[in-house]
């Protein structure tokens, strides 16, 4: 039979604790589904639109660029491939970083309700946000492909790093993410920061425009990763040659130095928020 | 005697009143956690505590019964039995599979049909698809909500809510069982169910009963912790016992005078109780009251209408006080009063009063808790009333 013991023992070691977490995650893989459903279908019942609520944030975006570049508005050297693609892949590539940051303090408040009231295995929540993240990226890559068949734009073979490039990003800002939860549940302040930061951010990352050739915001850009991860993000869907190979290495390696470590955190930390924030 | 499935060892918890500071510790506790190092054991700046240094075994086939006032602990210590947060101080050991019957139906959203929650709800509280397929009829049955089924559970009522957590946690062979005050809302034809179904489980369940109802909690439990802001004020099992600790803790000696039409004033009273406001069972109860008019419009004597309530607020027996027609003249009353031969079970009972016109029997002086009085007797009962009965036993050899 199944013992459970509870202490106030804080002492724990790392394997048992590495090893439980991915337990945790294999067995609650069912009811992550099932949560997820739950919201998918909740969120779109009450409405008669639904799905393209999904698109609308980064259609509107990607809209006033096209049109600040199309009316000459502002001067932007111009790109590779056509504009508006460019801004579309930008925008979403660039939600895409916002969406993994904060999915896991978004969907832990969404769910303060079971976490105080019933004990399951907390992995279900990381889960739930990562299936709905990724209903969230089919439907806007969906959008890309209208786009790029529009444009008449072909992907190479380096379009078989997309997908792994792009979990690699997932999983980097999922681990941060993930990090800055048990903080971010108990204080509102860092849920609120990061939209700002990151609107911050995207000005000095080329996500509307190219990186200058030369100048102040070229030394900027060069200095920020986020770079690194649009630029080859977006070359690997549109059939250009993956630039920066020794950053992804190394991305490779932190990440999954910063994965196992958002284990290790999460699983710690959860009974004491689910303590604070229990009413 | 079955294996012990809950024991718990010096368990406490401490809180904090103060959100600002709550929050702070818990950043503290995230570090400590994290980092692994020491927890402060001792209570901080503003904290309290909540659950203090509990100890109790709990049997397959045995049923705890947890009660105490609001705000007791009560909550916070099934919050730690079910794992949710873990103990500051002490240990617990659970064995087998947990069952709880804590607000039912959490993750319920309200937009999708009954159908789709319980699918959810039951995959929070641990089933897995196949359970779930092959208990789903048995839960829309139980429930008896089959007409709802397909219906947003945001147009159930509570009750209905109720029905259908209650029915999905029930379809659990849990080996622990915890259950919070969660019946209250259920009809009675529910809340007899639920029992039913409860009794089924017991015998091979250990259970932790939380509730304010005394006669659900006599009904089941075998075993009673009456807690007292956070601290244990009675444990055993002697039910009774408990449960009468538990009464006297809310004996309320404020009286409130429901009506009074200005003619008549109770001016004192008296009853035949020695210093620990206690009489024996099988005494005569004897009332003195004294009364003055205050205005002299009273003409005739008036009646009397004594009313007993015990410890469940209960009306279980009366007293009618009515003389011939007599005319008042003077200006005061006094009334001598016996009751002969109390038969209440032992308890703490209140006296209501209710002072009438003789002839229009209308009100005149309404008082209700007048006077509280406990009854001590040799034998305990849950009834309030022990009859006197006589008997003869012929034993026959067949």
């Amino acid at each position: 039979m199944e013992t459970r013991v509870y202490s106030n023992s804080n002492k724990y070691s790392i394997k048992d604790i590495l090893w439980s977490s991915i337990k945790g995650y294999k067995s609650s893989f069912y009811l992550a589904k099932q949560l997820a459903k739950r919201d998918v279908k909740a969120q779109y019942r009450q409405s008669v639109l639904g799905v393209f609520w999904a698109l609308v944030p980064v259609l509107m975006s990607a809209f006033v660029w096209i049109l600040l570049q199309m009316s000459g508005a502002i001067q932007l050297s111009s790109t590779t491939i056509p504009y508006p693609l460019f801004v579309l892949i930008g925008t979403t590539v660039w939600s895409i970083f916002g969406e993994c940051l904060t999915m896991s303090i978004t969907t832990v408040n969404a769910n303060i309700g079971i976490i105080t009231k019933i004990n399951f295995e907390k992995e279900a929540l990381i889960t739930l946000g990562f299936l709905k993240l990724m209903f969230n990226l089919l439907i806007k890559f969906a959008l890309i492909v209208v786009f790029m068949l529009y444009f008449q734009v072909v992907p190479t073979t380096s379009l078989l790093f997309f997908i792994p490039l792009l979990l690699i990003t997932m999983l980097f800002f999922i681990s941060i993410g993930i990090l800055i939860t048990p903080l971010g549940v108990l204080y509102g302040d860092i849920s609120r920061l990061i939209p700002v930061g990151l609107q911050l951010l995207m000005y000095v990352t080329p996500v509307l425009y190219m990186m200058p050739k030369e100048g102040f915001l070229k030394t900027i850009m060069s200095l920020n990763p986020l770079t690194y991860f649009i630029i080859d993000l977006r070359n690997s869907l549109t059939g250009m040659p993956i630039e920066h190979w020794t950053f992804w290495l190394g991305t490779l390696c932190v990440t999954l130095l910063l994965s196992i470590l958002a284990m290790i955190v999460y699983r710690v930390s959860m009974p004491i928020i689910t303590e604070r924030m229990s009413s | 005697m079955g294996e012990v499935l809950i024991k718990a060892e010096g368990v406490s918890k401490k809180f904090a009143k103060d959100l600002k500071k709550s929050l702070y510790y818990g950043v503290l506790d995230l570090i400590s956690g994290v980092t692994g190092r020491e927890q402060v054991r001792d209570l901080r700046n503003d904290e309290f505590w909540a659950v203090r240094d509990l100890n109790f075994e709990v049997r397959r086939g045995e049923c705890l019964g947890l009660i105490g006032h609001n705000g007791a602990g009560k909550s916070t210590l099934l919050k730690m039995l079910n794992g949710l947060i873990s103990p500051d101080e002490g240990t617990i050991t659970m064995k087998g599979k947990i069952g709880a019957l804590i607000e039912l139906g959490a993750g319920f959203n309200p937009i999708l049909t009954g159908r789709e929650n319980i699918y959810n709800n039951a995959a929070v509280i641990g089933f897995n698809k196949e359970e779930i397929d092959a208990n789903l009829e048995n839960i829309i049955t139980f429930s008896e909500l089959e007409e709802f089924i397909d219906m947003p559970v945001k147009n159930y009522s509570s009750g209905m809510k109720v029905r259908l957590g209650f029915a999905i946690a029930a379809q659990m062979q849990p080996d622990i069982l915890l259950i919070d005050e969660v019946l209250a809302v259920g009809d009675l034809g529910f809340v007899l169910k639920c029992f039913k179904k409860i009794d089924q489980l017991l015998p091979n369940t250990a259970l932790i009963f939380v509730s304010h109802s005394m006669p659900m909690v006599a009904r089941i439990c075998n075993q009673i912790v009456l807690m007292d802001h956070g601290k244990v004020e009675y444990q055993g099992f002697d039910v009774p016992v408990g449960i009468g600790f538990y009464y006297n803790k809310f004996t309320n000696s404020e009286n409130s005078i429901l009506f009074d039409d200005g003619s008549l004033e109770l001016t004192s009273f008296k009853l035949n109780l020695d210093d620990k406001n206690t009489i024996k069972r099988g005494e005569d109860l004897k009332f003195e009251l004294n009364l003055k008019t205050k205005n002299n419009f009273l003409k005739i004597i008036p009646s009397i209408y004594l009313e007993f309530r015990d410890k469940e607020q209960r009306p279980v027996a009366g007293a009618i006080i009515k003389d011939i027609k007599r005319e008042f003249t003077g200006d005061t009353l006094k009334f001598s009063i016996s009751i002969r031969n109390i038969q209440f079970s032992l308890g703490v009972y209140s006296t209501d009063l209710t002072i009438g016109n003789f002839e229009t029997k209308e009100p005149i002086l309404r008082i209700n808790n007048f006077a509280s009085f406990q009854v001590e007797s040799k034998t305990q009962m849950w009834v309030p009333i022990e009859l006197d009965a006589e008997y003869t036993i012929e034993h026959y050899k067949p």
